[in-house]
């Protein structure tokens, strides 16, 4: 029976559906250490036999003297000659910029003797910026790239598969270049004729230039251009609103009023990091100004976006060109009127449309890039009719991008070039990175076209399926090896640099273009610094001294004089379709999403993502059909249960695994693309369930009238969702003992605006507890603080900006060598993230728009740390400044500390994870490495130098069997601190307010962690001492159980429509 | 009686429990039983030979478990044994552990280019920053690079056999091998400039370096005695701009700025709490 249908009501604040029906599993991992296990069961040696093993390992320990062995010697190598102002272990920033689908991503590497250990945001770069020329932020996917380049499975040598996949032979770029050189002289003599590229969007300047040599020296040859998850809806939209292809560009800190249209711009938009900074401004003025931003959000999956959105409406994909249509004509937008609407529908276009007239031009409609063309039309015209354009939303031309200004669509592009090798018109096709036999639409036969080429060549990082297709496997350098550019999403142009040199010998896309067009600079063929170089002479224009200027671009990473001036938005609305009648209520439509851990499936090998749980589903290791919880009331489909998804006019069913999240629109059916892979890795593959299959050329994000079946299957998927649980002693017994039974407010505290405005005080006012279950401590200082010294480091939370989106996670895995432990351990609770996104839901279960918390939760370093009290060997012991410290090498891994915490927010090594794959265990190194005979038999030697390269050098690698947790980056206060004190003793030698940032407060794009130093700096400032003193601020669990945490959350706060009159 | 297992007298009720019970002849007269010491063969004997003991009741199955399986006879010399072993052993297993050899004191290992610091220090007079120039600005206390060896060696013995190393290095372009003499456990962050720059010297930590002909680890470098000065730093402390490379210095005693209490002061170093958090050195 299914799980849900055992509600009880009551509990405001939920995980998930097992913990609202408090299922048998839920009410097992609020008992036990060990969640699903019995300790009885997993035991079968007695007490007597356990001691008995003791002693003789004991004797052992001692007869081989082993805890007496020195370590193995070590050698210093110096440099033979010194780089310039290079320090030995002192990290080096570089700005840098990664591109992904067409938009630049500004980052800053930090590179330690050479190595990239980290990616943060680069502070001066547009998309990135979170306090302006202090620092950025980088989302997750930007700074899992950083494993990406350390993985031992890319792409290691250039292999010919001319003779088959199974004969295929290893070789060398420089056994490769001299026949290609042939080839390609022999085609540029031909004109290019029978020569196709296809290759990813790339608003590159260099590429762009290294394209246009291409297309001299070819004439005839043919350029295709495909992304998987494509932003041309809103391109093909922007033509038939201005006639032109512009490019919108939000400035949200401005909007009073937003308005979704299906649009995640606060996670899946390749602009969120802006916009999500400057959304949380809007959000913050509540404090300020006293007002705060409205988001209205309709959307045909619960996105992040949706989380946060004051109003929410869940819709088929197919109503949200209706809505748009509705809001038009709402707001008077000329040529727009009443459209047929439900009631739940009319509410929201009602209460949209009054914000946003009331919003004075200070609104904004926007539309995800799912949404049809015509959708994203009328939104324009919205814009227009409410005067935001210029104000909230300005356009630019659209950036020159490797493929011209009238390109076809991406899906026109692949189905012309998959036709024409079928066709037998391509005898050379280059593909310049992408994965099309995997990720091409269903009625676009891709792989099979390109078993018809007779010359294919793949560029790529991995090995992929469509490597696999192709006769030649060529090595791609990745990003932070080879010099390239990039455009941001305003247009802003971009560089990036080598940051170490290509580990396997990869080479760019510009470098291989330059290569096959025989490209010279200085009668030399051109390497990837000159063809840079030669590009931004262009951009830079003249200048006196170029080197000078170049070096100058190159330090902060972009040119920003070159962005685009706001190009101008005349209204031109062609003629738009009326509505057609939409499927009917009762039939299913599949909605196609981007996915969090694989984006398009290119991430699928990459553990880091795979790891991170989604923002909203809580899944790892897999992707999953979500469903709401009516429509599996209604089929009798439960979390995990296999489902057959028929879709028309394609032949296979689409089977995968359903996960029933509240909040999805009754109706629709998401699916997340680019899993299912068959040639990602080892990490990657045969991991969740291929959606590509199901998605054709007419129906790229969603199909209606889908068949959803039951198939009786299931399969384990494993979320966080239920994992680390509270303990029982917070969220049950205190019910009980303390007798306020169902308060909100234990964990998690939210208000209205208006309840905020009315009574700022009583949002985070501690609350009175009937019976306290440990007692405050007595010796602490009139600040009331146990520890205290010249610094008392503390954080600050802010749950009203916090969206959830795994960018603080990321950043602590990469900054902090934290593990992944794969999927098999995540099953048993054992994932290694010190902070973990908590993930709430208030509200009924029958609730279609239930309210949605985020809470990340890491060690709250309480002074009264219940761990403290219980550690045997005073592993974990308070520092004087009010860290709880984690002492590796004391501990002996009783866990009696993780039992102890409240929080739950310890994590125990079971294993050495950093030593093996995760998935496989020792597996690992039996695999045979495939399709490259040398490595058949893995190396170990030839795997693990490199992955140890990531390591940051300045934090402990863990061993097996020791207990670890946030340290509040602790590496960083000191080595801030003793930089500081270099300088001299005293105060004003002091680090400053502001001057340390933990990992995960760079990493976040809204600001919502602060940390730093409770007591004033020498300008009396202390940012969070002032928010921990603010109205919204409240400790989780102090009031029951006085451990006194020395991070303090803000209450969240919602900003609810006022009721319609109308209805 | 007295009951030989657990050495001391025991009531008549309790005894009556035992196999060796007063019953079995080992008497309430406070004398051993006739069967001597072991009293349980004693009754193992009786039981089975003497019929007129079948009518006394049998030793209940709840007093059971206070009877010693004929085995833990053995344990005895066992015990015996591993206290005298274990006393042995202890002393023995801790003084290694301990010992200067095991803490490499004295380690000195052979390096490539056979440097002397005694020559280049002590009579040349080189000032240790020189070669080891970020001492003062990073945790690591660089090496020197073969470019820093080659600025004298260009001209002074350009063509000495030992010093053929440096000059490949410097052709090629390749790094020195040196081997590290001064190796602390990879969980331990020590930081040469939070030392350097707070009057630390570098004798404290590397002893006599100038009267070194091959490079040995003078002190235990271990974390007792790491603790030994953060506990009290003030007497390890030198006036940073004149004396902290300086191994020849000594404390003018009658200046009251170089008292220890002054220096610790000046430097502002941190109160006892913060010198030996764990945090401090550990991460």
């Amino acid at each position: 029976m299914s799980s849900i249908n055992h509600h009880v009501s009551g509990v405001e604040y939920w995980r998930s559906l097992e913990q609202l029906a408090q299922s048998p599993e839920i009410q097992d991992a609020l008992g036990k250490e060990f969640p699903g296990y019995d300790a009885d069961t997993i035991s079968t040696s007695s007490r007597r036999a356990f001691m008995k093993l003791m002693g003789a390992a004991m004797a052992l320990a001692g007869v081989t003297l082993t805890g007496c062995r020195r370590w193995p010697k070590e050698q210093l190598a110096p440099y033979s000659s010194n780089p310039r102002e290079h320090l030995p272990g002192i990290p080096e920033q570089y700005a840098t910029t990664w591109e992904l689908n067409g938009v630049g991503h500004g980052l800053i590497v930090n590179s330690f003797d050479g190595r990239p250990i980290k990616i943060e945001g680069n502070p001066s770069h547009p998309a990135s910026w979170v306090i302006k020329g202090k620092y950025g932020s980088a989302d997750a996917l930007s700074q899992a790239t950083l494993l990406e380049m350390y993985d031992p499975e890319r792409t290691r040598s250039v292999v010919d598969r001319r003779n088959g996949l199974e004969l295929h032979r290893t070789t060398s770029w420089e056994a490769f270049l001299p026949i290609a050189a042939e080839q390609f002289k022999a085609l540029r003599d031909k004109g290019g004729e029978g020569f196709a590229v296809l290759s990813e969007a790339s608003a590159s300047p260099s590429v762009l230039a290294m394209r246009e040599a291409f297309e001299k020296a070819f004439p005839e040859a043919k350029w295709y251009e495909y992304e998987p998850i494509s932003l041309d809806n809103e391109r093909e939209g922007a033509r038939l609103a201005f006639g032109a292809p512009l490019r919108p560009i939000l400035h949200l800190d401005k909007a009073q009023t937003i308005v979704s249209l299906d649009g995640d711009f606060l996670l899946t938009h390749p602009n969120h990091t802006r916009y999500s900074n400057d959304w949380s401004r809007m959000r913050r003025s509540a404090d300020t100004d006293q007002k705060m931003n409205r988001v209205y959000i309709a959307e045909s999956v619960f996105s992040i976006t949706g989380t946060v959105a004051d109003v929410r409406l869940g819709v088929d994909p197919a109503r949200i060109y209706v809505l748009a249509r509705a809001l038009a004509g709402a707001v008077k937008a000329p040529g727009f009127g009443d459209e047929k609407l439900s009631a739940g529908e009319r509410q929201f276009v009602s209460q949209a449309s009054r914000d946003l007239l009331a919003a004075d031009g200070n609104a904004v409609v926007t539309v995800g890039h799912s949404a049809p063309p015509e959708a994203h039309a009328v939104a324009f015209a919205i814009n227009a009719a409410l005067g935001a354009i210029g104000k909230t939303i300005t356009f630019i031309e659209m950036p020159a991008t490797s493929a011209n200004k009238d390109r076809p669509t991406h899906l026109q592009s692949i189905a012309e070039l998959t036709a024409a090798m079928n066709g037998g018109q391509v005898n050379t096709l280059l593909l310049l990175g992408g994965n099309p036999s995997f990720d091409a639409p269903a009625d676009v036969p891709f792989a099979a076209a390109l078993a018809k080429v007779p010359t294919s060549m793949h560029l790529t990082i991995y090995d992929n399926e469509t490597s696999k297709g192709c006769k030649w496997l060529l090595p791609r350098a990745h990003y932070l090896e080879c010099w390239g550019d990039s455009r941001s999403w305003d247009g802003t142009p971009t560089l990036a640099q080598p940051i170490i040199e290509p580990l396997f010998g990869g080479k760019s896309v510009i470098e291989l273009l330059a290569f096959i067009s025989n490209h010279q600079i200085d009668n030399k063929l051109a390497t990837g610094d000159k063809i840079v170089r030669q590009t931004w002479a262009g951009l830079l224009g003249k200048v006196e001294d170029f080197d000078k200027a170049f070096r100058g671009t190159l330090e902060t990473g972009l040119l920003a004089a070159q962005t685009p001036k706001a190009a101008e938005a005349q209204l031109k609305l062609a003629d738009l379709p009326a509505v057609t009648q939409v499927a009917s209520a009762g039939v299913f439509t599949l909605r196609f999403t981007q996915d969090s851990h694989a984006y398009d499936g290119r991430f699928a090998n990459n553990g880091w993502l795979q790891e991170t749980p989604d923002p909203l589903s809580k899944l790892m290791w897999d992707n999953a059909a979500l469903m709401s919880v009516a429509d599996s009331r209604r089929l009798g489909i439960d979390t995990g249960d296999m489902i057959e998804i028929s879709v028309p006019g394609v032949k296979e069913a689409l089977k995968i695994a359903a996960f029933i999240l509240p909040g999805q629109p009754v109706g629709v059916v998401g699916v997340s693309l680019g899993f299912g892979r068959i040639s990602a890795g080892h990490i990657g593959d045969g991991l969740g369930f291929n959606a590509y299959p199901a998605r054709t050329r007419r129906n790229p994000w969603s199909v209606a009238g889908i068949g959803v079946k039951k198939t009786g299957d299931s399969y384990v998927l494993i979320g966080t969702q239920e994992h680390h649980i509270f303990n029982a002693l917070s969220h049950r017994t205190i019910e009980a003992r303390v007798g306020e039974k169902y308060e909100s407010g234990k964990i998690i505290r939210e208000a209205t605006l208006a309840q905020y405005i009315d009574d700022p005080r009583s949002v985070g006012a501690p609350r009175k507890v009937g019976l306290q279950l440990f007692q405050p401590p007595t010796a602490t200082d009139k600040e009331g603080r146990l520890f205290s010294d010249v610094h008392a480091w503390g954080m600050s939370i802010d749950m009203n900006a916090c969206i959830g989106c795994n960018a603080c996670a990321l950043a602590c895995q990469a900054e902090n060598n934290i593990p992944i432990v794969g999927k098999a351990q995540c099953s048993n609770h054992r994932e290694m993230n010190w902070i973990r996104i908590d993930r709430y839901f208030k509200g009924d279960v029958d609730d279609v728009n239930p309210e949605v918390v985020f809470q990340p939760m890491l060690c709250q370093h309480c002074e009264n740390a219940p761990c403290e009290q219980v550690c045997p060997v005073a592993a974990t012991v308070h520092d004087s400044e009010g860290l709880n410290t984690m002492v590796y090498n004391r501990c002996i891994g009783t866990r009696y500390c993780s039992n102890n915490c409240p929080y739950k927010v310890r994590r125990f090594n079971y294993f050495d994870y950093h030593a093996e794959d995760p998935r496989f265990g020792n597996r690992w190194l039996k695999v045979p490495w495939p399709n490259i005979p040398d490595l058949q038999q893995l190396d170990p030697e030839l795997v693990n130098p490199v992955k140890r390269m990531m390591f940051n050098p300045d934090v402990t690698v863990r061993m097996r069997g020791v207990m670890e947790k946030c340290t509040f980056c602790v590496q960083r206060i000191h080595g801030t601190v003793i930089a500081k004190r270099r300088e001299g003793p005293g105060p004003e030698h002091d680090v400053r307010d502001g001057d340390i940032l933990t990992a995960c407060q760079q990493a976040c794009p809204t600001q919502a962690i602060v940390f730093g130093n409770l007591k004033k700096d020498v300008n009396g400032k202390s940012q969070v001492a002032d928010l921990h003193k603010h109205p919204r601020a409240f400790d989780v669990l102090q009031e029951e159980l006085n451990t006194i945490p020395r991070i303090r959350y803000l209450a969240k706060l919602r900003n609810p429509a006022e009721e319609n009159k109308e209805g | 009686m007295i009951c030989r297992f657990a050495g001391r007298r025991l009531s008549r009720e309790l005894c009556r429990t035992c196999p060796g019970g007063p019953d079995s002849g080992a008497g309430g007269d406070g004398k051993p039983g006739r069967d001597g010491p072991w009293a349980y063969r004693a009754m193992a004997d009786t039981t089975s030979t003497n019929p007129a003991r079948s009518s006394s009741p049998a030793p209940s199955s709840s007093a059971a478990r206070f009877v010693f399986p004929r085995w833990a006879n053995y344990l005895l010399p066992v015990v015996v044994i591993g206290t005298i072993g274990g006393g042995v052993y202890l002393p023995v297993l801790f003084g290694f552990g301990a010992s200067p050899k095991t803490m490499s004191q004295g380690y000195r290992p052979i390096q490539p280019v056979p440097y002397s610091h005694a020559l280049h220090v002590g009579k040349l007079g080189l000032d240790c920053r020189y070669c080891h120039n970020t001492v003062e600005k990073t945790a690591f206390a660089a090496l020197p690079a073969t470019q820093t060896c080659m600025n004298c060696h260009t001209n002074i013995k350009a063509k000495s056999e030992a010093l053929q190393p440096i000059r490949d290095s410097w052709a090629t372009g390749k790094p020195m091998r040196w081997t590290k003499v001064h190796d602390l456990p990879d969980f331990v962050y020590f930081n040469h400039s939070a030392h350097v720059n707070h009057g630390v010297g570098c004798i404290e930590c590397h002893g006599r370096i100038d009267r070194m002909q091959v490079v040995e680890q003078a002190k235990p470098l271990s974390m007792g005695w790491c603790l030994e000065c953060h506990r009290d730093p003030g007497p390890h402390l030198r006036p940073r701009d004149v004396a902290v490379t300086n191994m020849d210095w000594t404390r003018d005693e009658k200046n009251p700025r170089q008292s220890p209490a002054a220096l610790v002061r000046e430097y502002g170093i941190r109160d006892v709490t913060y010198m030996q958090s764990c945090y401090t050195c550990h991460r």
